[in-house]
């Protein structure tokens, strides 16, 4: 490992937000297209009317609802790194954790877009939250749909915590060396850290208490998303094993994220030597985890299916992998495609074969192979969602009113908004804040001092194991 | 207090004026002279926010039930069966419910027009009178007069005044006849009529070929009959019973697909399988004289062999079916339909004559001299002469009023040039159609809820049309209009009457007496149009005998079938009759019961010949006969023979609105122009036709997925057996779940027995009654202002209907049984619905009802995802109705905007409406006050709503609900039990025949 001083990583770090180059603008210029594109579709949609969407009867939820269990699934990677691995002492975790971090506020910002997006009067979407009211009305506490109006606003609301208490030593050094607008705008959010020993024993304390409050929120805000389709009596909805099941996707489809973040960040800032290959595989390893766990799901549905005797229950896990009962098919017109049956053959082939590769030591190192497993990762954990929200509407009780989805222009350019959203914010991100957290990467080092050398070689230790 | 204004006085003045301004403001533009004169039942006052009620006549077809209309301010808002009208008993079909469309119908013509090219200019009425008196003045012989309807008063009225101008004697068009049941008659038994069929008597019903559920004679009244007739009846003969229905037919549209047997034949096959029929039947009977034996000599050829090779059907089949038809006592064979429709039809119809009398039917379940006196609507023939004359240029002024000749006639009867040959052709249709595009003077007239009529379909029957609201344009009645040119051309004959209500007036007198209602006749015509119209119970049937002639007539085995390939049979469409119907939104946007098809055509074939010919189930296919080629979709139907292919009339309107324009085919382009030889009606089945798949889709919309319920248990059956004995099926629900289970949970609140007080709405719906009618859906259109979607849109699975009919198909080939009925949303007590809404939007009320608060919702869906039922609709746009249809909207129910999700509340504004009743007296609302539109219109009375808490309704008694009813519930079933959703909306299972059991 290369020496890194304290005096690089302010110089490297800090370096990331200085004067930017075309590439960044082209890349802003493609994620502001893609934002506006959305924020137009749903302008339109707001305008003419949910039918603009594939919604229909009976699928009355469908990509907006996947949208929205994506990226909050992508939110809880940045939570488990920053507060889970925090306390587990994870030292691999300092050079990403800033980066997940924002990506958790970010995706959960895009998250919390949906179900305004999805409703069919999204100008009283207010109307979920309870506050004392001329109207005399008040919230059903009964509805998942409310425990997720607080399930995702105190999420948000402990991420944002989170995220800017992470940064105030780093905005310190920031604000040292910024000049104009911005220094105000660094001294600002620095709140007056000055970097002595009071206050650090004072950060220290405060940051782990954060923590500790941030780790049951991993865990309880997809939960209680899952508890959205758990509640309900859905055939494929309608599940105990919903809650874990959705916080090991969640953390799954999260670590892809970062990953698919981490390497283009690297490679773009030049931070090969922070943003490590043991950085990577560390998180490749908890992905082959979670994807065991994922798959594990799986076939526990299939065989609670079968296993519990619901007719419903068998006819559903029959139509996801192999489509219509052969009884119907004299019915049916020719050439009828079946979308359930792409997304699961996508999510079984993206989410538990495309990880396999990874229990070797040489993938799991190689960037490149874990960009592309990433992304698959990303793509099938998409469509699982899609999976879990659409085919179970599509086939439930009554076989005379099952329907077809498709998902239409508005909900293709909404969908693509929201990465456009998430992508555009991660980007002025990288730009105005530190996206390695500087603080902590010191932490990371070997202190400054006359046995540096000896200092050096105790941390390759500790970071090569 | 003396100074100033005070705020109760403010209010005051406020509201006055205000309600001043909004009267003048309504009134000012209304010409005076166009008002109707409304004859309100003196003891009611109008009262803002009270319906008012007339009664009158339904005119979408020539049955004519009566009916009632209910106004609010003025304005027609819902049409209902009238309970005092004798033929229709307070029901009416999906037509009747749709009168309203035809009413406020966004093609109605508003002014006078005249034509200038190929456009029309509006123009003084006075003057386009004056114009077509003009051409009237010495056209003498060559007026001819050309109308769908002739109803009561109006078939003298129209000879009176053709008379009086020296025209031609009326032409009456009407495609769906029954000139060869009055010639069979004729021939048979020396009776020129349409008798009598009494349905509700019958033990057993064999039917050949007619709708008689659709669209054939009066379905309303059919239907009640039917049922009488068929549903299961628990002290039948004190053991529990039901009659048999067997269908003998090429193909089975609704009434077929009820019918607890379908025998499949060859088309044209029918009279030999009836006199084989008769052959078998004959030897267990005592006919008198020496009549049996000529009949039997008659009979001998027609062996059950030669029935059995003639028809394809099973020897043994037809056997048992002899046995059984001769068993019931009394039975009944009907015939009717266009199946029958051959160019020897009447030849059928004798045989079937024969088979009646042979089974000693005539005189009981078939009476003469009780006629139904269906309109003297004219036979094809004359049609066909008419045309003749109009292609030889004799016709100088055709008048056309409510008769689409273009439309109804098929092209090869070389209509369109005929018309063409015509100098004038003068339109008094009240909106536009392919006809009135090609008339050159068109003077609107108005709607049958604006304008004075009668109807007479029975004997005995005096109905009256009335006017229920004012004109919605400032048109004339057709009637009135021809009194007017009359005027103008110089004829004063019509002097001393010249509105026709007088006319009418001076024509009651001789109801009055034909009635034989005694006093003052301002008395009887006043309680006249209160009740509806005047009626006399006939009773007395005459009998009649055998005519000897019968026996030189050799019926004809088989008819001739011209062309190559596949049968094409049309059949009349139970929405849309002969295509009246097409351009009313509600008709095409609810769908065929049987097929599930909206807004569109399709061609019944068999799966097996779909699959011999590699043809699939949607495939877009091209027919072709000698007279032309239409395209539309392939539908797998087991109810076809396999060498038929059958496709509903009334669809491929070309200029008839953008609701009814290009949806669909017209199947009457393919036909050749023949008649059936005896009796002149329209010959349906003639002709065979080439068809190929294209391989296209031809994009059906289908409105329900899955036609195999899967075991599911959603519409149940039983065996009579079973029914009898009392014994309840083994497996409840989809057999999902066990019997008896055990509840984790401590009851509900709402299980707890005086949760509700005084009142839980409820209701059953006897699967054994629905015929899938779908005059339910209609209404619920009606009174709930739902919205039209569209076809595309629909095919989305975006249609806003709260009823569904559901259909389910069991077994396969000829055996396949068709299961329907309504779904609506059943007001669970422990309901999906309800804890899932964030915003309590949907609630549970203390009715027992699941309220949907409109205003409230926020448009989740969430609900509708978890409702296993999937009752829940969502508005995905902003639904408008074209002008004038928006003018029905029921005030008492708020129309839904964009985003919100809505649902049937059992018409909780008629409840609403009993309760301020209830609450003035002091009393609680009692049994049978309250009806839903959906169980109001049921002919046969397969819906019954009430309160569920008070055990002496009839609704409790159905229901059977509560722990210590649970052995005494036979036929009681609720859907998905296993849910344990609670529902109030509980079944009836449908009785059936198991193969070897008698009725």
């Amino acid at each position: 490992m290369s020496t890194i001083s304290y005096g690089d990583v302010n110089e490297d770090i800090l370096r990331t937000m200085e004067r930017p180059k075309p590439a960044f603008f082209l890349m802003l210029i493609g994620t502001l297209t893609a934002l506006i594109i959305g924020g137009i579709s749903w302008a339109v949609q707001i305008d003419v009317g949910l039918g603009l969407s594939g919604i229909n009867h009976p699928i009355g939820w469908g990509v907006y609802i996947t949208n929205f269990v994506f990226w909050i699934g992508i939110g809880h990677a940045g939570t488990l790194i920053s507060a889970v691995f925090f306390l587990t002492r994870a030292p691999w975790r300092a050079p990403v954790y800033r980066a997940a971090e924002g990506m958790t506020v970010f995706a959960v910002m895009t998250a919390g877009l949906f179900p305004l997006l999805h409703v069919g009067r999204v100008w009283y979407a207010y109307w979920l939250i309870p506050y004392p009211n001329q109207r005399m009305l008040w919230v059903n506490f009964k509805s998942p749909l409310v425990w997720d109006v607080f399930a995702v606003s105190t999420y948000l609301t402990i991420s944002v915590t989170f995220f800017m208490v992470g940064l105030v030593p780093d905005l310190a050094a920031m604000r040292d060396k910024a000049t104009g607008l911005r220094k105000l705008i660094y001294t600002f959010l620095a709140l007056g850290w000055n970097n002595s020993y009071h206050q650090w024993m004072h950060y220290a304390r405060g940051y782990l208490l954060l923590a500790a409050f941030a780790t049951p929120l991993v865990f309880s805000v997809h939960s209680i998303v899952s508890w959205d389709f758990a509640m309900s009596m859905v055939p494929g909805w309608h599940t105990t094993i919903f809650a874990p099941y959705f916080v090991a996707g969640a953390i799954f489809s999260g670590l892809a994220m970062v990953i698919t973040i981490a390497i283009p960040l690297r490679m773009i800032f030049s931070m090969k030597h922070y943003i490590t290959d043991h950085v990577l595989q560390s998180m490749a390893k908890v992905i082959l985890f979670t994807s065991i766990i994922v798959g594990y799901a799986y076939a526990t549905e299939f065989f609670i299916a079968y296993y519990s005797g619901v007719g419903f229950e068998r006819a559903l896990f029959y139509f996801r992998p192999f489509g219509e009962p052969g009884s119907l098919a004299p019915f049916r017109e020719k050439g009828s495609f079946s979308i359930p049956q792409l997304a699961f053959f996508l999510m079984v082939f993206c989410n538990i074969i495309a990880p396999l590769p990874l229990w070797r030591w040489k993938i799991r190192n190689n960037a490149a192979a874990l960009f592309v497993i990433a992304i698959l990762i990303n793509i099938g954990m998409w469509f699982e969602r899609f999976n879990i929200v659409v085919s179970s509407l599509q086939r439930d009780f009554n076989p005379a009113n099952w329907g077809q989805y498709i998902p239409q222009p508005v909900e293709i350019g909404i969908t693509l908004g929201s990465f456009g959203f998430f992508f555009t914010l991660f980007i002025l991100f990288t730009r105005a804040l530190p996206s390695v957290a500087i603080a902590e990467m010191k932490e990371s080092l070997p202190p400054p001092n006359k046995h540096e050398a000896g200092w050096r070689e105790f941390a390759t230790e500790r970071t090569e194991d | 207090m003396d100074k100033g204004i005070r705020r109760r006085d403010f209010f005051k003045v406020i509201g006055a004026g205000g309600a001043a301004t909004a009267t003048l403001a309504a009134c000012a533009d209304k010409p005076e002279k166009l008002i109707p004169y409304l004859l309100p039942p003196d003891n009611v006052e109008f009262v803002p926010g009270r319906p008012l009620e007339y009664a009158t006549t339904c005119m979408e077809c020539p049955a004519h039930c009566g009916m009632v209309v209910k106004t609010r301010e003025a304005r027609a808002i819902k049409a209902e069966g009238n309970p005092d009208h004798l033929v229709s008993q307070g029901a009416l079909c999906i037509r009747g419910q749709a009168t309203l469309q035809t009413h406020y119908n966004p093609m109605r013509i508003a002014s006078a027009m005249q034509r200038q090219g190929n456009d029309f200019t509006p123009m003084e009425w006075d003057a386009a009178e004056a114009a077509v008196a003009g051409k009237l003045k010495n056209a003498g012989n060559g007026i001819v007069y050309m109308t769908g309807n002739v109803a009561g008063t109006r078939a003298e009225f129209l000879d009176a005044w053709l008379g009086a101008l020296g025209a031609s004697p009326k032409v009456v068009l009407d495609t769906l006849t029954h000139h060869s049941i009055r010639a069979a008659n004729k021939t048979a038994f020396r009776r020129d009529e349409v008798p009598q069929y009494r349905i509700g008597e019958a033990r057993f019903l064999l039917n050949f070929g007619s709708d008689f559920l659709e669209t054939w004679m009066n379905p309303v009244e059919n239907g009640r009959g039917y049922t009488d007739m068929h549903a299961y009846d628990e002290s039948h003969g004190g053991k529990g019973g039901k009659g048999k229905f067997v269908h003998v037919s090429p193909h089975t549209t609704l009434t077929g697909a009820n019918a607890d047997q379908w025998v499949n034949v060859k088309p044209g096959s029918e009279a030999v399988l009836a006199l084989a029929l008769a052959r078998e039947v004959i030897s267990g009977k005592r006919i008198p004289g020496g009549e049996k034996e000529r009949l039997e000599k008659f009979l001998t050829p027609y062996t059950l062999q030669r029935a059995a090779e003639d028809t394809g059907a099973d020897p043994k089949v037809i056997k048992i079916l002899a046995r059984e038809f001769a068993q019931a006592e009394p039975s009944l064979a009907l015939a009717g339909g266009t199946a029958l429709a051959t160019t020897e039809g009447t030849r059928t119809q004798l045989a079937v004559n024969i088979l009646n009398y042979v089974a000693g039917n005539i005189g009981k379940t078939v009476r003469f001299g009780a006629s139904i006196r269906i309109d003297p609507s004219s036979p094809y023939r004359d049609l066909s002469a008419l045309i003749n004359r109009m292609l030889a240029g004799e016709v100088k002024v055709l008048i056309v009023d409510g008769a689409n000749p273009l439309y109804q006639l098929p092209a090869s009867s070389k209509i369109g040039a005929a018309l063409g040959k015509v100098e004038t052709i003068v339109s008094l249709s009240s909106a536009w159609d392919e006809t009135t595009r090609m008339a050159h003077l068109v003077l609107p007239g108005q709607s049958s809820l604006e304008r004075w009529g009668d109807a007479f379909p029975q004997k005995g029957v005096f109905s009256l049309v009335q006017p229920v609201m004012a004109s919605i344009y400032p048109v004339k009645s057709a009637e009135d209009t021809l009194l007017s040119l009359a005027a103008k051309a110089g004829v004063d004959a019509f002097s001393s009457t010249p509105a026709y209500r007088d006319y009418l007036r001076e024509a009651w007198r001789k109801v009055q007496k034909a009635v034989g209602a005694a006093g003052d006749f301002e008395e009887f015509w006043r309680s006249s149009l209160q009740t509806g119209g005047a009626f006399r119970t006939v009773t007395s049937a005459s009998s009649v005998r055998l005519d000897p002639a019968v026996f030189t007539e050799e019926p004809e085995p088989q008819p001739s079938m011209r062309g190559e390939g596949m049968v094409l049979l049309p059949v009349p469409s139970l929405r849309h009759r002969d295509g009246k119907g097409a351009s009313n939104p509600w008709l095409q946007e609810i769908p065929d019961p049987l097929s599930q098809v909206v807004w569109d055509s399709w061609a019944d074939i068999n799966p097996a010949t779909g699959k011999k010919m590699g043809i699939a189930h949607g495939e877009s296919i091209k027919v072709t006969s000698p007279q032309g080629t239409v395209e539309l979709g392939a539908y797998y139907h087991y109810g076809v023979n396999e060498n038929v292919i059958a496709i509903a009339l009334g669809q491929g309107h070309t200029a008839s609105g953008r609701n009814a324009d290009h949806v669909g085919v017209n199947v009457l382009d393919l036909l050749p122009s023949l008649s059936d030889r005896t009796s002149g009606d329209f010959a349906f089945l003639t002709t065979r036709v080439k068809v190929e798949g294209t391989g296209k889709h031809a994009g059906m919309v289908l409105t329900s997925d899955s036609p195999r319920q899967l075991g599911r248990g959603i519409i149940q059956t039983q065996s009579l057996a079973d029914a009898r004995a009392g014994k309840a099926p083994e497996k409840e629900g989809g057999g999902h779940a066990p019997r008896a289970h055990r509840d984790f949970y401590p009851p509900r609140q709402e299980q707890t027995p005086g949760y509700y007080d005084p009142y839980r709405w409820g209701m059953v719906v006897d699967s054994d009654r629905c015929t899938g009618c779908s005059a339910c859906v209609a209404a619920c259109y009606s009174e709930n202002n739902l919205a039209i979607v569209g076809k595309t849109r629909a095919g989305l699975g975006r249609e806003m209907a709260w009823i569904t009919i559901q259909r389910f198909l069991e077994g396969k080939g000829d055996d396949v049984q068709t299961l329907m009925q309504p779904m609506f949303c059943a007001q669970c007590s422990n309901a999906g619905c309800e804890p899932v809404c964030p915003v309590y939007a949907t609630y549970h009320n203390p009715e027992g009802i699941n309220a949907q608060i409109y205003n409230r919702c926020v448009g989740t869906r969430y609900c509708s995802n978890n409702c296993p039922y999937k009752v829940r609709r969502f508005n995905y746009f902003q639904y408008e109705w074209e002008s004038p249809l928006h003018m029905q909207l029921n005030p008492d129910v708020s129309v839904r905007s964009k985003g919100v999700m809505e649902k049937c509340t059992f018409c909780l504004q008629r409840i609403n409406l009993a309760r301020q009743d209830a609450n003035e007296q002091g009393r609680n609302i009692a049994d049978g006050e309250v009806t839903p539109a959906c169980a109001q219109t049921c002919a046969t009375k397969a819906i019954t709503f009430g309160n569920l808490s008070d055990p002496d309704s009839r609704v409790s008694g159905m229901a059977m609900r509560g722990k210590k009813n649970q052995e005494r519930r036979v036929r009681q079933y609720e859907v998905f039990p296993e849910l344990k959703q609670l529902p109030a909306v509980t079944y009836l299972r449908k009785v059936t025949f198991e193969s070897s059991e008698e009725a």
